[in-house]
């Protein structure tokens, strides 16, 4: 009831808003920046948890948690390169914390739960849609662990040296990763 | 296999040095099996992101019940119905006025609640027939003050000649001046 209660409240809320208990924290230097840092990197977050296997809830939380603990970074004059690699980072490794079964969980195919997103097409593109989805999650499950956070770090826009923070591995690696991560996709998926 | 292949995903993210891209791209224009490659890596991106987009939004967008729509156009409905006929009431039956019959007629036919010997057929005949008379009895309204007679058949017709038990009513309206206005004879 309570995750309810927030998630319709934050629902009338504009996605880039700042949650309120940002700014409640001592102002600290980089205060701005972590602002700015929420706007644009919230949503990617959430994407990449959710995609992960959490639920929205524990994703939310998981975001608020990363956004807390950059406050505090900047406000220790912690490192500031690649914040953007440190907040997923961070996000990241919370999220293996929570989370025991994603890889299970990421690969169950969503097609049923889809109905909505194509409600302007013709019933034969929104099937055709599905059934696309549903040869891509099967090729999702397919994919390795590390493939497969791979590929969601890069459609979350991140760098191959940022995703190889992430995941802790070189920029090399990460690039040969994602090249056969997409290719499997490719050959059995056939999108 | 040409030896780009293993960078396709790299140009295509731009993640490639300034010269190796080059040299890739200059390899795309003359190589059609790289070109068709690059653009189903392109493709399968796309659908990728399409896909998370579509997770995120299923996670995290809350649902409507399909019945929910359902039951508001139904409340609606209701609504409107209430407001075009606020003062529509269903009429209760028309209650009909007992008349002297409806108390007196089973009581003035001592034949018709005696036991009787006559088959059974008859004896549902003569039921019917007297709820019939009840019914039409009850449907006459007297203008008058009325009083009704009970006459068995045997005095009126000669032994035999009607069916044994059975009875007349004759409904007499009496005027205000003690004459017989009306003369309603019934079974």
């Amino acid at each position: 009831m309570f995750y309810r209660q927030r998630r319709d409240a934050e629902a009338q809320v504009s996605h880039d808003s700042v949650p309120l208990a940002l700014p409640l924290l001592p102002l600290a230097a980089g205060t701005s920046e972590v602002t700015t840092l929420y706007r644009e990197l919230r949503k990617p977050l959430l994407r990449y948890l959710v995609c992960l296997g959490l639920t929205s809830d524990e994703a939310q939380d998981v975001v608020q948690d990363a956004f807390l603990n950059l406050q505090r970074h900047l406000a220790s004059h912690g490192a500031q390169e690649n914040i953007r690699g440190w907040l997923f980072r961070v996000a990241h490794n919370q999220a293996r914390n929570r989370q025991t079964s994603y890889h299970r969980r990421f690969g169950e195919p969503l097609v049923g739960e889809l109905d909505f997103l194509a409600d302007e097409a013709t019933p034969e593109q929104r099937l055709l849609e599905k059934e696309k989805f549903r040869r891509l999650a099967a090729g999702i499950r397919a994919l390795t662990e590390s493939e497969r956070e791979c590929l969601l770090l890069r459609a979350g826009g991140l760098r191959y040296r940022e995703i190889g923070d992430v995941v802790g591995l070189p920029t090399s690696t990460v690039g040969d990763t994602v090249e056969r991560a997409i290719r499997k996709l490719a050959e059995k998926c056939n999108v | 296999m040409c030896n780009v292949q293993g960078k396709l995903a790299a140009w295509l993210d731009g993640e490639l040095p300034a010269n190796e891209a080059a040299e890739v791209a200059q390899h795309l224009e003359r190589c059609e099996e790289c070109r068709g490659r690059a653009a189903a890596y392109k493709q399968v991106t796309e659908t990728f992101t399409a896909y998370c987009d579509a997770v995120m939004q299923s996670k995290t967008q809350p649902r409507v019940p399909r019945w929910v729509p359902v039951l508001a156009a139904a409340i609606v409905f209701a609504g409107v119905l209430l407001l075009v006929f606020p003062r529509m009431r269903i009429k209760p039956p028309p209650v009909l006025t007992p008349t002297i019959a409806d108390a007196y007629v089973p009581a003035a036919l001592p034949a018709a609640a005696a036991p009787d010997a006559a088959p059974r057929k008859a004896v549902h005949k003569r039921h019917v027939a007297a709820r019939t008379a009840q019914k039409q009895a009850a449907q006459w309204q007297p203008t008058e003050s009325a009083v009704q007679i009970a006459i068995p058949a045997d005095a009126m017709f000669a032994p035999g000649a009607a069916p044994k038990g059975m009875n007349f009513i004759a409904e007499l309206s009496i005027a205000p001046d003690g004459s017989v206005k009306q003369v309603r004879l019934r079974q």
